[in-house]
């Protein structure tokens, strides 16, 4: 068994597409993709926030004030507007990137005049920050006006705050910083890492059966004095093994990035989330991630012997994909929880343990109720896969 | 010696209606079942070379899976040397020595790793692999290329190769499924010669082919199926006389 496992895998890695799509894509690719995204992201940001805006004002007499502080802004532009412009055109032909009109009604006493509405006219589509440096202009004064007001009522400080806002709620979590974040991203975790090792055994996969065929050197290996279960397990050891590695080191490598890219932005969250979580559920998490493999490995690898070529085995194991996608998905759902029935869905149970594990909630005892169910299905597919390589009709067909 | 006695074997048609029109035809398709091979015997003694003749589609490969143990017959016997291939297939593997025109290689690997690694799987040693592979290379001549990787391998290295993986094991009866087709002039030339070589070591052989001048040229023995049944046991000179020595004309009789 141990032979096959190590020619397939001195194959495997002299495979240099296969290598490429295991290792090079996810440690460098794409962190590069993510931080290409991130800085034209940002990049864009940055412009829509110095940007000289052009805008234009209507009925400017009634507020000199605000019309100052927003001439004073150096990042804010003026133009003209004629009183027979309809703002819609104004502003879509590109003249002014937005219109304040100042209502008739407008004044600085709000004792006297009460609330004055401006009537702010822009086009919103596409990142531009218009309402917020807007805002930020007129939220100040609107705050002198208050103060102003509560100075003339000669209120104190405490009941001005009383006024402007009688009753306040303030939100005290019991849910400790692992449980709140775990909650969170808990769900993606499993859904992340079992797509990943999907993906990174879907090539050996291929390649262990179809590419044996369709090369013309399975008959071979068949008719050689080697028991086929030997050969089955040789086989599923390393499909399962890929998987695993390209999972691993496609997470690591996400998580070496990300502490490089972030570079202790909010590193110490994620320090002290990862440090909460302890070694014996990182081992646990692992152990459930066995027979999750193992399902997949034998899955895959009946479907690959099963083909008559390359290509018919790849368009067998990409419906595959969404077939593991759902159960995933569903564990990432609110409300689905182990509780309910969900703890006998195969997949979805381990995605939960998992996400309950990184929680630090979980019900241990569950865990092996969860643990040996996936095995047994792990198992029933192993023996399907040795059964399936016995069949004359799948092997010469 | 290999004795082969009444071997059937059929297979079950999943989709009738994918057949060919010439299938469809073919009286040994009953009902569900496709009788690829109806009743095949014959024998074959040390060191001879026993040429297995037959239109397309008679059961030829058929018959030559069964006896390298890949397919299991329906019915009937299969011994070589003694082992009953049915019961004992593991131990009936480490006699057999099976090669075809389409046998590939693993091309990422080199040419002396694919034949250690069958000499592997037939359990021999680090040892015995390291001598057997020198004395195949010198036989085949295989110096130039035994440590460069087999994609990049012409026609003739990849079969010469195959070759040698084929009786990397010392094998009691070499079993060789159209080893010519496909091949161009000089790797069909070195199959030949490797088949002759086989013969003064007196290894049995028995090949299937549609040239008849190979036949004429290495069998000692010939056996022709026709629609899943032997219907030509016999020498090389029996064969001949058939039709006053025209091979082609003998070939034709005993489709008859």
């Amino acid at each position: 068994m141990w032979l096959v496992f190590k020619k397939e895998l001195k194959e495997l890695l002299r495979d240099r597409k296969s290598l490429f799509f295991m290792i090079a894509l996810p440690v460098m690719l794409f962190p590069a993709l993510f931080g290409v995204v991130a800085y034209f992201s940002g990049k864009a940001v940055t412009e829509a926030e110095t940007k000289v805006l052009n805008y234009a004002v209507v009925g400017a007499q009634y507020a000199p004030e605000l019309v100052d502080r927003l001439a004073n802004n150096e990042q804010l532009s003026m133009v003209e507007i004629s009183d027979s412009e309809d703002y819609k055109t104004f502003i879509n032909r590109g003249d002014a990137d937005f219109v304040l009109v100042i209502p008739e009604s407008f004044s600085d006493d709000v004792l006297a005049g009460g609330q004055s509405v401006l009537q702010l006219y822009l086009n919103d589509a596409g990142l531009n920050l218009v309402y917020r440096r807007v805002n930020d202009v007129v939220d100040t004064l609107s705050k002198e006006y208050q103060q102003a007001a509560f100075t003339i009522l000669s209120l104190d400080e405490k009941q001005a705050k009383g006024l402007m806002q009688p009753l306040k709620i303030e939100k005290n979590d019991v849910a400790d910083q692992r449980e709140n974040w775990g909650e969170k991203i808990g769900g993606f975790i499993p859904y992340l890492i079992f797509m990943l090792c999907l993906q990174g055994a879907m090539f050996p996969a291929t390649d262990l059966g179809a590419g044996e065929k369709e090369r013309g050197t399975l008959e071979t290996l068949l008719i050689s004095p080697i028991e086929r279960i030997n050969l089955v397990l040789g086989k599923f050891f390393l499909i399962a093994f890929a998987g695993v590695t390209s999972a691993l080191i496609t997470v690591s490598s996400m998580a070496l990035w990300g502490v490089v890219l972030s570079q202790g932005m909010a590193i110490e969250l994620v320090a002290e989330f990862m440090g909460a979580i302890s070694a014996i559920d990182f081992v646990l998490m692992f152990l459930m991630l066995v027979p999750v493999v193992a399902i997949f490995a034998s899955v895959l690898l009946s479907l690959s012997i099963y083909a008559r070529s390359f290509k018919e085995a790849q368009g067998y194991m990409t419906p595959l994909v969404f077939v593991v996608i759902v159960p995933v998905i569903l564990a990432m759902l609110p409300g689905v929880d182990l509780d309910g029935g969900w703890a006998w869905v195969p997949l979805t149970n381990v995605a939960l343990a998992i996400k309950e594990l990184i929680k630090g909630t979980m019900d241990y005892v569950a865990l092996f109720a969860i643990f040996g169910s996936t095995a047994v299905i792990a198992g029933a597919l192993l023996a399907f896969s040795v059964y399936w390589f016995n069949q004359e009709k799948v092997l010469f067909r | 010696m290999i004795e082969i006695s009444h071997l059937a074997k059929r297979f079950a048609v999943e989709n009738p209606k994918k057949l060919s029109e010439q299938e469809r035809k073919d009286p040994r398709l009953k009902g569900r079942f496709f009788h690829s091979v109806v009743d095949v015997s014959f024998t074959c003694q040390k060191g001879q070379v026993l040429g297995l003749l037959g239109p397309n589609g008679a059961g030829k490969t058929t018959t030559l899976r069964m006896l390298s143990t890949a397919l299991r017959p329906d019915k009937g016997q299969i011994n070589i040397s003694g082992t009953d291939v049915l019961a004992k297939p593991i131990l009936a593997r480490q006699k057999i020595g099976f090669l075809s025109g389409s046998t590939g290689l693993y091309g990422r690997l080199t040419g002396r790793e694919n034949i250690s690694y069958f000499a592997q799987l037939h359990g021999m040693s680090d040892k015995q692999i390291e001598s057997r592979i020198d004395e195949l290379a010198e036989l085949l001549d295989l110096h130039s290329f035994l440590d460069r990787r087999c994609e990049n391998f012409s026609t003739g290295m990849k079969q010469k190769t195959a070759i040698a993986r084929a009786v990397v094991h010392n094998p009691d009866v070499v079993i060789l499924d159209e080893p010519t087709t496909g091949l161009d002039i000089m790797a069909t030339q070195t199959v030949l010669e490797f088949i002759k070589l086989l013969k003064r070591e007196n290894t049995p052989v028995i090949f299937s082919t549609h040239h008849l001048d190979e036949v004429a040229e290495l069998c000692d023995s010939v056996t022709v199926i026709n629609h899943g049944e032997s219907c030509f046991n016999g020498s090389l000179d029996e064969f001949s006389t058939l039709s006053d020595g025209s091979l082609h004309q003998s070939f034709l009789h005993t489709l008859q």
